[in-house]
């Protein structure tokens, strides 16, 4: 799903380049759950950033989905961002003054897509995060565990084939967590490949492989249960 | 995907309704000063009669002595704008144009036939017969005289609209009797409303911001009754003796009005050429001692040579105009801090999909809306604002004039027309456009990770 062969960023001021990823060397299977540690500014962000098509790699090739996706344009990058990935922040992103529903129709509404199609994805994303009663609440009327639950229907509506989560449960209790990373585990269980950033070591051991970053290079692979065969619908039933 | 973008404007105009404000305040402020400073404008600067534009012209004669510019001439370079009567009557037999016109304006007293009303002063045209055609004059009832009453003179007059009401009671009046200065004219005609703006055919009164006059009489009675000009009258040549009003028809002084109608351009270089041949032939009698500097000049390039649209309302359209270009950039800045204000929202919109195009769009359709309501606010302070210079002029020297023409050619100056409203509109729409070019173009040039860890 995600081939990265000696991918390499660097950020560059007039005084200082700093190399956030070096050689970066990768491969992960579909729907695998990865999740990724290391220290800040370790470059797990940078290294999500370059995965999600958010920023250019400076070297290497990555092919995302079969694909070469090392030197596309800005629009094919944006095209392959809506329809292939869907992105879960730690401080869930929402839009404050949209309300539940609209939130998750974001992503939908650069797709063309027609209304009522919206509508089905929209309603059958929320009732799968247990929120469909709350579709015209705004953010600020919702708890953190809430809203990072609407993060993730916006990440699901639009049928990704990679969810990248960056910290997700980085904002919330003990209590969120576990329901936050549980939902995420459902979704991986119905076939979505899912890379997360993480500092908690026990959320991390709960997937399939947890890679450990230093300095923009992978320093250690820890397998943690075997990846099982793809079930049937490959894809999360929204 | 229009209406998603427009939805997403105005929920973006609400989410910070002060800064908002602000910048439809700016626009606002912006569109008033520059639609003030057009309308004033174009009130001045339309042309009177554009259908003639290749058929009028105005006729002068440099009969200047040969001496420096004197500090009263404004124009030096252009020869006197009137002509004398000896060179009015030289030019008025050449076959040449389809019809030409003298003329000057006096004053004379009216006695109407109702006691009731005490007899006044009114402003008297006194012209050759092809005027009211010439100029399209249009008329209510009746028209013009016969060419053959000019010199006779006949005892005919023509009324203005406003004067027919005011003595007659707006009746058709062809054929009733009005007392000027004790003797009697028979009206064949009434004016329709009729308001050249400027009054291009004499620009001797207000710069030709005056109204036509209220009666028209033929050119013969001028002579005959010894009427004074109310007008420049400039005696040209040191050899001019001044005794009376009869030396206006024998000396050398300049006070007539003189135009001809051609059948189009083309007759014009002819004209031209004939009255260079009257004025070389005149020279060779001790006359014309200058260089030829005559002019036959269509009715913009008249106007513009004695600047009928005034260096004021120039630099008031461009005061108007610098303006409203400060008040763009202001708003350019506001629109930017605001623009980078809500990036992050931005930068998850790209991160969601978006392309570049599309954040683009959505923040100039935000501008756009600014700028319509801007325009729209802009409009109401500019309807404030002449109607404040409206109660000003009638504050002043109109606050007791019974003449509704004056009143009407006063008010023209403040009347927002369809153009001018049209104009309004245009300007709004680039003022957004303008004034968001830059922030929408900068704001899709972010990158789209920049903010989401900030968001």
């Amino acid at each position: 799903m995600i081939e990265m062969q000696a991918v390499s960023k660097v950020f560059r001021t007039e005084v200082v380049q700093t190399h956030a990823l070096r050689d970066l060397t990768l491969k992960v299977e579909p729907g695998e759950f990865v999740a990724i540690t290391g220290h800040s500014g370790s470059g797990k962000t940078t290294f999500l950033n370059v995965a999600g098509l958010l920023e250019e790699l400076d070297g290497g090739r990555y092919t995302f989905d079969g694909q070469d996706v090392s030197r596309l344009s800005d629009n094919q990058r944006s095209g392959i961002r809506n329809r292939k990935i869907g992105f879960i922040f730690q401080g869930f992103n929402l839009i404050p003054d949209l309300n539940v529903y609209h939130n998750v129709e974001a992503p939908l509404h650069y797709r063309r897509m027609p209304a009522a199609e919206r509508h089905r994805r929209i309603t059958a994303a929320l009732e799968r995060v247990g929120l469909s009663t709350r579709m015209k609440h705004i953010p600020s009327q919702l708890s953190g565990g809430q809203q990072q639950r609407v993060a993730i229907a916006r990440a699901i509506c639009g049928d990704p084939r990679v969810i990248l989560a960056d910290e997700p449960t980085g904002n919330l209790d003990t209590t969120m967590s576990d329901q936050i990373m549980n939902l995420l585990l459902e979704i991986n269980a119905a076939g979505t490949t899912i890379l997360m950033v993480t500092h908690n070591p026990e959320l991390a051991q709960k997937v399939h492989r947890q890679l450990h970053i230093v300095d923009g290079r992978i320093d250690q692979i820890h397998h943690f249960k075997a990846l099982q065969p793809a079930p049937a619908i490959s894809s999360v039933a929204v | 995907m229009l209406i998603h973008d427009l939805n997403l404007a105005v929920r973006s105009l609400r989410r910070n309704p002060v800064l908002s404000s602000l910048m439809v305040g700016a626009i606002a402020v912006g569109i008033a000063a520059s639609m003030i400073a057009i309308t004033l404008y174009h009130a001045r600067a339309g042309h009177p009669i554009p259908w003639k534009e290749d058929k009028l012209y105005a006729v002068t004669l440099d009969i200047r002595d040969d001496e420096p510019p004197q500090s009263f001439e404004r124009h030096p370079e252009y020869p006197p704008f009137q002509l004398t009567y000896r060179d009015a009557r030289a030019l008025y037999a050449s076959d040449i144009p389809v019809h030409s016109v003298m003329m000057f304006r006096s004053g004379q007293v009216l006695t109407p036939a109702n006691k009731g009303i005490k007899p006044f002063t009114v402003s008297t045209r006194v012209t050759t017969a092809h005027f009211f055609s010439m100029f399209d004059v249009p008329f209510i009832y009746g028209g013009g005289w016969a060419p053959t009453d000019d010199d006779a003179p006949g005892s005919v007059v023509v009324l203005s609209k406003y004067m027919n009401e005011k003595i007659f009671g707006g009746i058709n009046s062809v054929g009733r009797e009005v007392v000027l200065d004790g003797r009697s004219y028979r009206v064949v005609g009434v004016i329709a409303a009729w308001m050249p703006r400027p009054k291009y055919y004499d620009l001797n009164s207000w710069g030709g911001w005056e109204i036509p006059e209220e009666v028209f009489i033929p050119f013969g009675w001028g002579r005959a009754l010894k009427m004074s000009p109310h007008g420049n009258t400039s005696c040209v040549s040191r050899n001019a003796k001044i005794d009376g009003l009869e030396s206006l028809y024998t000396q050398d002084c300049v006070w007539l009005q003189y135009w001809v109608e051609l059948r189009g351009r083309a007759d014009r270089d002819r004209y031209q050429a004939f009255v260079d041949n009257y004025a070389n032939e005149q020279r060779r009698h001790g006359r014309f001692p200058r260089k030829n500097n005559n002019r036959v000049v269509d009715v913009p390039t008249w106007l513009t040579m004695w600047d009928v649209v005034g260096d004021d309302s120039r630099m008031q359209l461009a005061l108007g105009l610098v303006f409203f270009a400060v008040c763009v950039l202001n708003t350019v800045g506001l629109m930017l801090a605001k623009f980078l204000t809500a990036a992050p929202i931005s930068g998850l919109r790209r991160a969601l999909g978006a392309r570049r195009i599309d954040i683009i769009r959505q923040h100039l359709l935000e501008v756009i809306v600014v700028g319509l309501l801007g325009g729209a606010a802009g409009m109401a302070l500019t309807l404030g604002g002449l109607t404040s210079l409206k109660v000003l002029m009638f504050s002043g020297r109109l606050a007791h004039s019974s003449n509704p023409d004056r009143v009407a050619l006063v008010q023209s100056f403040v009347h927002m027309d369809i153009p001018v409203l049209f104009a309004a509109i245009a300007l709004s729409l680039l003022a957004g456009v303008l004034a968001g070019l830059y922030p929408a173009w900068r704001i899709g040039r972010l990158a789209p990770a920049t903010f989401l860890k900030t968001q």
